[in-house]
């Protein structure tokens, strides 16, 4: 008897465990809904004033690979760097 | 990026070059900037090393997929190659904020 209770006490406990582990959609929505609440987002690692990290990327102009430098603009021009998600998606 | 775009004269007026940087080709950046009438350069950070470099990654994971992609964010970087703007997140979609920066900056040299 007091075997088998126990033995049922650790089914209810493991099941207790088991259901939110077992739909990953239920606490997924429950962190985005926690997200939208968040007013203020996370800080950035890089922070005003700091310096911004040197970089060389392409880019595409339509006929050749072009590189692009950070420090091609060092004492000629502010630069605007804006990171977006992924091409063709909005903003 | 469009909005960036729309905001051009006022960026280059203040002395500001724009660059586009997403975790694309240099190609798919090409296109998307053609069909949108983008001209100015959309850099193709490929794997996203300078996206990693810059703190912009977050990883996901969907139906047990894992992802990696960039925050949106704007740093505005002065000619001494220091920061001294960012907007990061639904902030970085509207660049009024980084065209007031720079004229900012502008008065104050």
């Amino acid at each position: 008897m007091n075997r088998e209770l126990k033995r049922l006490a650790g089914l209810g406990l493991l099941s207790f465990v088991l259901v939110p582990a077992s739909s990953p959609l239920l606490p997924a929505q429950n962190r985005s809904q926690d997200n939208n609440k968040k007013e203020e987002p996370a800080p950035l690692k890089l922070k005003v004033g700091d310096p911004a990290p040197d970089f060389t990327l392409l880019a595409f102009d339509g006929k050749e690979l072009k590189k692009v430098s950070l420090q091609d603009y060092r004492g000629k021009k502010n630069v605007a760097l804006a990171f977006f998600v992924f091409a063709f998606t909005g903003g | 990026m469009k909005a960036f775009q729309q905001n051009l004269t006022k960026l280059e007026g203040s002395d500001t070059q724009v660059l586009g940087v997403s975790m694309d080709s240099p190609f798919s950046n090409f296109a998307f900037a053609q069909q949108n009438g983008i001209s100015f350069p959309v850099l193709g950070d490929w794997g996203g090393p300078v996206t990693r470099r810059y703190g912009l990654t977050q990883k996901f994971d969907i139906h047990g997929v894992p992802m990696e992609t960039a925050r949106r964010a704007t740093f505005l970087i002065d000619q001494s190659g220091k920061i001294i703007n960012e907007q990061v997140d639904d902030e970085a979609v509207d660049p009024t904020k980084t065209v007031e920066a720079c004229e900012r900056h502008k008065l104050k040299n």
